[in-house]
Order: C-alpha cells, then structure tokens, then sequence
C-alpha cells in the first residue's frame, strides 16, 4: 500500500486551511474554552468556599436572654452572635441568612429542671452554600451539650467516659488532590471537546465543503486510489486536532501548576508533566474515530452548513456521561472501557487522583476505540468509493 | 483514441445513456451536439469513469474502462461540469496539487505549469489567489489543471459556457492546437455554430442515443443539406434546447 498519494491531499489540505481564518479559530480558540471556564470555576467555588471556613460562623440568634450561658459559650468559641431578621423562616428560604437558632422562653425551665432543653436550628439543608454554616453551627451546639452533660454527670459522681462508648476521630482520606479532582471530573470532558472542534471546520471543508464549491468531481478525476485520498483528508483533519488536543493539555497544566489555586481552595495541587502525557497517550486512540466520523457525517450533507450543524452537535454526545461524572462518580470497569469516549474520562479521572490505573482497562479502552475508528475510516473509503459520491448523498 | 461501446447509463427511472456508441481518433476534433439534458455530461462521466457504465464499455487508448479506471483516469485530462478551483490557493497551486496527483514533481512540474501559463496566456494571474477571478480565468486555470499531466486524451464538457467572446476564442484556439500537436480531443456542446466551426467528426445526440454521427460532410449528404445546421435541425427533429 502506497500512501504517497494521501500524503499529497494532506499537504494540501493543511497548507489550504491555515489559510482560512474560521477553520485556524476554531482550532487555536475553541480549544481553550475548558482551561478558561476551568479556571473561572475553580475561582468563584473556591474563593465562596474558603470565604466560609476561615471567616467567624455568622450566628442569627433569638431569645439570647434565655440561654446566657450558652450564648456566652457561642461566642467564646468564635460565632458571632447577630440579631434574627423578623421573620426568620423567610430569611432563612429567601438565602439571606444560612441559619437561625431560636431559644424558646421554655428553654430556661427546662434546661434548669434537668429536661432535654428544645432549641429551633431554622435552616434550608438543600441550599449548597448554607452547609458549612449549618455544620459548624451544629458542631457548636453538640460541643456545648456534651460539656453540660458532662457536668451533670460529674455532679452526680458519674465519670463522664461510661456515657462516651465511642470515640470517634475524624481522618478524612481525601487528599487535596482528590478533593480537586471533584472540580478535575470536567477536564477530560473538555479534552475530547477539543478532539471534536480542533479539526471540524476542516473535515467540513475538505468533504462538503469540497462539493460545495464543486471541486469534487475534479478531484475524482486524479488518478489517486480513492483510499489515499480519505487518508489525506482524514490526516489533515488528524494534524488540526493534535494542534487543538496539544494546546488544552498545556492549558490545563498551566492553569492547575502556575495559577496559584491553592489561595482560592485551600488546598494544593498540581498535575505533573508525566500525568499530562499520560493523558495524552489515553485520548490519542479517540482522534482517528472522532475524525473518521466527522469525514463521513460531512460527505453526506449538501452544503457546508448543514455539515456545521451536525457537525457540532457531535462533542455533546460523549459530554452526556462526562457531565454525569461530574456529579455522580462510576468507578472505572471494564465494560466502562467498551465505550469509546467515556472509558477515556474515568482514566483521566484517575490519573487526575493520582490513582494508579489497571492497565487492562487502558488496553481496553484504547483497543475499542482504535476499532471503532478503524471500522468508521474502513466506512469513509467505502463512501468515497461510491459514484453516487459526487452528486451528494 | 476514446471509444464508447453500447453505453447504457440509468437514474432511477431516467435513461441518460441509452445504447451509445462512437469512437474519438487521435488528431481529431469529435463533438458531442445535442440539446440541455440528452446525456452528453453523463457520457463524458462514464469515459471519464466518474459514472459506471449499466452496460457497454468504455475504453481510452484500449485500455477498458471497468478493468483499470486509474490508467484511463491518467490517460485523460478533462473539464468537468463542475470545475470548480481551491479559492485560497494561487492557481499555480490548484494546478501543481493537480500535477503532483498525477505523480509530477519538483523543476518539471514547475516548468510544465509555466508552459502551460504562457500557452492559456494566464501568467499575469498564475501566482494570485482563485478568489475572484474572472470565469474566463477560472476556465485558464481549470483547463491549466486538466492539462498538467500531458494527456493524450482530452475531455471538455461545454468549455465555453459563461465564457465572453475573447475567451470562448481562446479555448477554440487551444482546441484547434492540441488536435494539431495529434491529441484526441472530445467536447461537447450545445451550440451548432461552436460544433460546425470545430469539429472533424460529430456525433449527434438526442435522448440519450447517437441520432447520427460523421464528418460534417457526412451529415450533410445523409440529410440532403447544405447546411451544416439545417443538417442538425432535421437530425434532431427541432431545434429546441440547441444554440
Ligand atoms: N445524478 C443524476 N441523478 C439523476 N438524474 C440525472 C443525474 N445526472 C443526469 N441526470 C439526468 O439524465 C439526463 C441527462 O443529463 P445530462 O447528461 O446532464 O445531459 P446534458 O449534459 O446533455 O445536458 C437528464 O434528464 C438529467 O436530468
Ligand atoms: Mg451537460
């Protein structure tokens, strides 16, 4: 097999499109799209999120007269007691303040009497950002309890311990690595959105675009085997969207090891070089098949914007289980791996953990997807082998 | 030397091509006349091996069609119906992408593509970009690409529609010379007086079918005119859709 022939188109096409300028946009513009947003996110997330950890725990609070012990142990443990908005219930729903505690005028008697002493916690636990408030505020009122029960029981010569059967000692084991990945779940996503975007424009100018401004028939005329000529469009299209695949990888490394997040989320991370070309070698079998398809969706529109219009529907299915991921984690398996596109987000996913990766899912994975693109670039020539090819559909 | 032997070619319900056969000599000057729609583009599709034949054989210098549609493909250089060029590349660029897909490189595809530039008279324009050329200079440079290759054999389907007056002489002029230097040149079109002028032999087609085919002077006396042109009207049976 002589690929001389492909080779050719390829140079061509390449030289042909760097010279048009929504086809060099959207490989060197779209791109950078994730790396931005990545940043963004990461930025308003974190900033709210350590804005409320560091500063004192804003307390609402009504009837402090009621309760002056415990009120006075609020505010030695560092909350700041403020006066309740009228109607609390309101405020609480409108998101104007994350929590109110209200100590009833029952609470004095009861606390005095030895009766379980009720207080109201008013607050909305499906609002993301009150839970900090809302925890904090509870591990407060549980210290101040045990330290009241604890009394109680030393007064009536009862060790403290024989009511504590357990101890319990927090060791959370995410590290600040994996804590990051939680926000880290979207950058594979964003990576074959960039396999699907770097070469489209080309794919499309090079197959609808070619019958559009009727230089087909022309070219058929060549006496190149009809093989070579895919595999020089089908190459082109390949250089486009290593540029574009390249580019978000050096993106993400800039954004996550230059751009000091660790002021924003409280925690540090990096992604070294080794995992960026890890995850450059676990994408490289997506660009053939996300190539291959957009050559053969393309050379079966009429026009150049109708092609655009599939064309660019295509990076939002493989988004469908990479948005998914974000929220709700699959642990990588091998029938995970059968998909092309989405065995690929759980593997970067992983080596954004830092986690190490069974290397039967890698060869899975890639084995699949190298199939399918081998079938889709078997497809294109077929299509291109066809007379009614020229004429369109 | 281009022959076309019982050549059937069908759309779905619509017969293009029914039972065609002619032959193109080297040297010769053969134009395919008949009126919009008798399946002239379609039989140059089918030599050219764009189109597969229902039935019949096509063959350039002897070389079948079917079996091996790559040598016929280098055997031809033609202009298509459509011929549409690259629009960011110069036409020295459309025309070498051509050359090198024909297996040319380096100094003689660069002389080759300079020579051809003198013989269209197109070197003013040869390194500018596509985009906004004339149609009488997209025609040069489309015939420059059909040409690059030396072809024995040379195809053109209806060169001189859109072309003004300087530039339809143009192409008769290279027409006329390549027939001279011994090349076999096809064309088809629908104007008589273009086919009168030009042609060596003619075959007349109507519906698909060669209606009648010859010299001028065969034509003539097969139709008992005197007239080149009245010859054709009383082929076809009117003069509709002709020029
Ligand atoms: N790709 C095609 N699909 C369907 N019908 C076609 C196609 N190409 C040509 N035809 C039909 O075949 C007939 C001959 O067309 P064509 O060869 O283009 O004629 P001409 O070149 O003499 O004008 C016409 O009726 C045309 O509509
Ligand atoms: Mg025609």
């Amino acid at each position: 097999m002589t690929l001389g022939g492909a080779w050719i188109v390829m140079r061509k096409e390449v030289v042909d499109n760097l010279r048009d300028r929504r086809t060099l946009a959207a490989a060197l513009f779209y791109p950078l799209l994730g790396p931005v947003l990545l940043v963004l996110l990461l930025t308003v997330i974190g900033r709210s999120f350590s804005d409320r950890a560091e500063s004192a725990l804003e307390l609402p609070l009504i009837g402090a007269e009621h309760a002056p012990n415990l009120v006075r142990f609020l505010t030695q443990q560092g909350a700041e007691i403020l006066p309740a908005p009228p109607d609390p219930e309101a405020a609480v729903k409108a998101g104007d303040v994350d929590l109110v505690l209200v100590i009833p005028a029952s609470f004095t008697e009861q606390f005095r009497a030895g009766e379980p002493a009720s207080l109201q916690l008013i607050s909305d636990e499906s609002r993301q950002s009150a839970t900090i408030s809302i925890r904090r505020a509870r591990q407060l009122l549980d210290a101040y309890s045990g330290q009241v029960s604890a009394l109680r029981l030393l007064a009536r010569g009862i060790s403290p311990v024989v009511v504590q059967p357990l101890s319990i000692e927090d060791l959370s084991v995410a590290t600040p690595q994996s804590q990051a990945a939680g926000f880290m779940n979207m950058t594979g996503y964003f990576l074959i959105y960039s396999i699907f975007i770097g070469g489209m424009y080309l794919a499309i100018d090079t197959t609808a675009g070619e019958r559009e401004r009727k230089s087909l028939e022309p070219l058929l005329l060549s006496p190149l085997p009809r093989r070579e000529l895919v595999l020089g469009k089908l190459g082109a299209t390949l250089v486009f969207t290593l540029v574009a695949v390249v580019e978000t990888l050096l993106a993400f490394g800039i954004v996550l090891n230059r751009i000091p997040l660790e002021d924003y989320l409280g925690i540090r991370f990096g992604l070294s070089g080794a995992a960026i070309l890890r995850v450059f070698l676990i994408v490289l079998p997506i660009l053939p098949l996300a190539s291959a398809l957009q050559i053969i969706i393309a050379s079966f529109t009429r026009s150049f914007k109708e092609a655009q219009n599939y064309l660019s529907m295509l990076p939002l299915v493989p988004a469908l289980p990479g948005l998914f991921l974000a929220f709700l984690p699959v642990k990588p398996s091998l029938w995970a791996m059968l998909i092309p596109t989405f065995g690929q987000q759980l593997l970067i996913n992983q080596v954004m953990r830092d986690e190490p990766i069974a290397s039967a899912h890698l060869v899975v994975s890639a084995g699949t997807t190298l199939v399918a693109a081998v079938l889709l670039i078997g497809l294109a020539v077929r299509l291109y082998e066809r007379e009614t090819l020229v004429f369109g559909r | 030397m281009i022959e076309a032997i019982g050549l059937h070619k069908a759309f779905g319900p619509v017969v293009a091509v029914d039972n065609l056969s002619f032959e193109a000599r080297d040297g010769r000057v053969t134009g395919l006349l008949g009126p919009n729609g008798s399946g002239k583009t379609t039989t140059l599709r089918l030599l050219c091996t764009i189109l597969v034949p229902d039935r019949g054989q096509a063959c350039v210098d002897g070389i079948d069609a079917a079996v091996d549609p790559r040598a016929v493909r280098a055997r031809i250089g033609a202009l298509p119906e459509s011929r549409g060029l690259y629009p960011r590349l110069t036409a020295r660029e459309n025309v070498r992408y051509f050359g090198r897909l024909h297996g040319l490189r380096g100094e003689a595809l660069e002389s080759t593509i300079d020579r051809l530039g003198r013989r269209l008279e197109m070197q003013a324009i040869l390194d500018r970009r596509v985009e906004g050329f004339s149609s009488g200079e997209r025609v040069k440079v489309a015939l420059a690409r059909a040409l690059v290759h030396a072809p024995r054999n040379v195809i053109l389907d209806e060169p001189t529609t859109g072309l003004d007056v300087s530039g339809t002489r143009g192409v008769r002029t290279l027409i006329r010379r390549l027939r001279d230097e011994g090349h076999c040149l096809l064309f088809s079109s629908h104007i008589m007086q273009e086919v009168s002028a030009l042609c060596d032999d003619i075959v007349v087609v109507s519906k698909g079918r060669a209606a009648a085919a010859g010299s001028p002077a065969d034509l003539m006396q097969a139709t008992g005119q005197s007239q080149l042109e009245d010859a054709f009207v009383a082929i076809i049976g009117s003069e509709e859709g002709l020029g």
